[in-house]
């Protein structure tokens, strides 16, 4: 019975890994779709977001029959629960890597999109992500603190783009239509990288038992 | 084994114990009535005696346990010690009595209907024709027993106790040899000769045991020489995607640090192409895929390891390719550069040619277009000789026997040959060393030679300066082309040296040139078996060091 439990424990752990690769493959071709104009791109990050969909109702799944049927407690309860948190999270950044490649979809190649750090955030998003899923596969706290940390950087990337957006359409209010569409690309962005927060902190909960984002509300 | 041994002999001597108070108070029991009736004929006779003495009032004075009995011989009762005589029936019928009216003794062990109880007689007949009976009232088995209970309890205990201790101390003493064998090398044990086949079986078998494990050992170790040497990346998963077995190079090449415990294969890389591999191999079917690894290129080819007809595991092998890669990029560039470069003058021969052919050019003009013609032919047959060259070289197939040659020499005569173009930028030419010699073909090195010189009179300044230097350092010679031109940026450094890569992307024709100079150069340094080095600092010139 135990043996049975933990299997599965080990089977919910490669299941996350498989969905995080997919959360960084999405990325990847959103970024791709974004920075090389790549309609193929696009279609890919369309087709994983469908994959990571799927893979969270599985995951899903496991995580409540270990719950209903083995009744853990302590860590593995502390496991299951942050995994059943995580795949929320890792299946919004799915859904916002294939909104980022829709939105690309209707860019044209335009220099103007050079001039700002777009590139940057969707270096520095992908990184977050990537830093997140490691944490988590390699048990890496320190990582997973860095992570929380690093998410700063995205958000005053995203401030800094938001500026030189506004110093476009000021320019030639004809730019106005990229410089919408790159703000929302921007600000997808942004999200995913605190969703990639989001994991690393549930990465923390279920190594240590604390949650971040909980210390306030305790104190 | 102790305890069952102990059990046994407990059980034994308390069976032995029970059956020997059982025999003891039969055979007692039985002794007891025989001696209560040798008693009772005793005091049969003496009262008997008394009786013929002193008559009938000899009954008044005795007084005993046992009962007497005085019966005429028609079986009257005379007289009884504990009955009332008058009231008592006639005897004649009794056993005892009929037996001595004939024989003049008799006994009997009966049931008495007067004391309801079990009792011996004996009887005897005087002289006078009466019978006198004495009788005793048999004590039962229980009795005796009960009679003797505490001290047969306490025997009985203190049999128990002793035979407890001596069945264990027995046990422990039976068993000690036992114990004691060292089932490693039981043929030295001296214990009991009935266990003999048994260690002997041991003993074959240990030996058995340890040549398998040595042999076992001995190929886990070349398992392990063989993986552990392997340039190549080795895993071996089960149908979990668990880790069962890898090698060094795989940790290094998948840049995962070892640990221990179950862990997933998908945790050490789970890049897309790694991560379809293992699962198209878990599905049952072979697959190589490519992925990339902070900036370097590995195969990994995957195979399923299938155990009753269904999946087990897979074996994954991982390659770094990275160079092959790089090669397959230089070749598609080669390709598509050639292309170009031969395309180029042929499209301006093929387009003056057409201007000339269709009669638009005046006679006059002509010997200018066909000197263009003519230049450009002239392009395209250095360019192929360039290439036939290169060719050659990558294939060691030079049909020139190496000689030796003299570097200094050819030094000198290749920059008297530059010495028109480097005076056309002001450029001073200088030669410094001494006779060199090496082997080699003096072909190819002067073409070597000329390239170097030339790039460094062509990508120099006006008024710049080349030296070449040609001298010999720990026995190799070693021939050395500086100028103080533009220099190479620092990107590009490692390029320059490949097939019609150039730092100027623009392929300006005013520079001329194949871009296969330095591409010679390497090649030809490659097949003298020497050594090219490249200085270069952008804005302040390049040296080219070959050390042959």
């Amino acid at each position: 019975m135990r043996n049975q439990f933990d299997e599965q424990l080990e089977l919910l752990n490669v299941e996350l890994i498989r969905m995080g690769a997919l959360c960084e493959e999405a990325i990847g071709h959103a970024t791709r779709a974004l920075l090389e104009a790549s309609a193929a791109s696009a279609e890919k990050a369309m087709a994983v977001d469908a994959e990571i969909d799927q893979k969270e109702r599985e995951i899903e799944q496991l995580c409540i029959k270990l719950l209903l049927k083995q009744q853990p407690v302590a860590r593995d309860l502390r496991v299951i629960s942050a995994a059943l948190k995580m795949i929320s999270d890792m299946e919004r950044i799915g859904d916002q890597a294939a909104d980022i490649s829709e939105i690309t979809k209707y860019i044209k190649k335009n220099e103007n999109q050079s001039k700002v750090h777009i590139a940057d955030m969707a270096k520095a998003t992908g990184k977050m992500v990537t830093d997140s899923i490691d944490s988590f596969v390699k048990k890496d706290l320190p990582l997973a603190y860095s992570v929380m940390r690093y998410d700063d950087v995205v958000d005053d990337l995203f401030s800094a783009v938001r500026q030189e957006l506004i110093g476009l359409i000021a320019e030639d209010s004809r730019n106005g239509e990229l410089c919408i569409d790159l703000l929302m690309i921007a600000k997808y962005f942004e999200r995913i990288g605190d969703h990639a927060v989001n994991i690393a902190e549930w990465v923390e909960f279920s190594l240590t038992g604390k949650h971040t984002s909980n210390e306030g509300v305790q104190a | 084994m102790t305890v069952r041994i102990f059990r046994s002999i407990f059980l034994v001597a308390t069976a032995v114990l029970l059956a020997c108070f059982i025999l003891i108070f039969g055979m007692l029991y039985e002794h007891l009535g025989q001696q209560i009736q040798a008693e009772l004929q005793v005091e049969a006779v003496y009262i008997a005696q008394g009786l013929a003495q002193s008559g009938e009032s000899y009954f008044q004075g005795l007084k005993g346990t046992n009962r007497i009995t005085w019966v005429a011989a028609d079986g009257t009762v005379l007289y009884d010690s504990d009955s009332e005589a008058a009231a008592m029936e006639n005897h004649a019928d009794r056993e005892e009595i009929q037996e001595a009216l004939t024989n003049g003794s008799g006994q009997s062990t009966r049931y008495s209907t007067t004391f309801d109880e079990r009792r011996i007689y004996f009887a005897t007949r005087l002289s006078d024709g009466t019978v006198l009976r004495v009788s005793s009232a048999q004590r039962s088995v229980w009795v005796l027993i009960m009679g003797m209970l505490s001290p047969v309890i306490f025997i009985f205990v203190l049999a128990a106790v002793l035979s407890g201790v001596l069945a264990s101390t027995l046990a422990k003493r039976i068993l000690r040899p036992v114990n004691a064998i060292d089932l490693e090398h039981p043929e030295q044990s001296e214990t009991y000769e009935e266990l003999a086949p048994l260690l002997s079986k041991i003993y074959h078998q240990n030996r058995v045991i340890d040549s398998q494990i040595s042999e076992l050992q001995r190929k886990q170790a070349e398992f392990t020489a063989i993986t552990e040497n392997m340039s190549e990346g080795f895993l071996v998963i089960d149908e979990h995607t668990d880790l069962l077995s890898y090698n060094t190079s795989a940790l290094r090449l998948l840049g995962a640090e070892a640990a221990g415990g179950k862990r997933s294969v998908l945790a050490l890389n789970r890049s897309e192409g790694f991560r379809n591999a293992v699962e198209r191999s878990l599905s049952g079917e072979h697959s190589e895929e490519i992925f990339e690894r902070e900036g370097r290129y590995f195969q990994i080819m995957a195979n399923p390891v299938s155990r009753e007809g269904r999946v087990a595991g897979a074996v994954l092998i991982i390659l770094d390719i990275t160079e092959k890669h790089a090669q397959e990029n230089m070749r598609r560039e080669f390709t598509a550069n050639v292309s170009h470069e031969l395309k180029t003058p042929l499209t301006s021969i093929s387009g003056t040619a057409e201007i000339i052919k269709n009669g638009f050019v005046k006679p006059e003009d002509i010997p200018h277009f066909a000197g263009n013609i003519y230049e450009e032919a002239q392009r395209l047959i250095a360019l192929i000789g360039d290439i036939m060259r290169l060719s050659q070289l990558d294939e060691d197939s030079l049909p020139l026997e190496k000689q030796p040659v003299d570097l200094y020499a050819l030094a000198s005569s290749v920059l008297h040959r530059l010495e028109d173009a480097a005076k056309k930028k002001g450029i001073s030419l200088a030669l410094s060393g001494q006779r060199t010699m090496v082997s080699g073909v003096p072909q190819v090195l002067d073409e070597m030679l000329f390239n170097l010189c030339d790039n460094a009179v062509k990508y120099n300044r006006e008024n710049g300066h080349v030296r070449v230097c040609v001298s010999t350092e720990q026995e190799h010679a070693v021939l050395r082309v500086e100028d103080d031109g533009i220099g190479i940026p620092a990107a590009d450094r490692d390029r320059v040296f490949e097939r019609f890569y150039r730092v100027d992307k623009s392929h300006s024709k005013e520079i001329g040139g194949t871009g296969l100079g330095l591409s010679i150069v390497k090649h030809g340094a490659m097949f003298h078996n020497a050594r090219v080095s490249l200085e270069s600092e952008l804005g302040k010139g390049t040296a080219v060091t070959i050390v042959f």
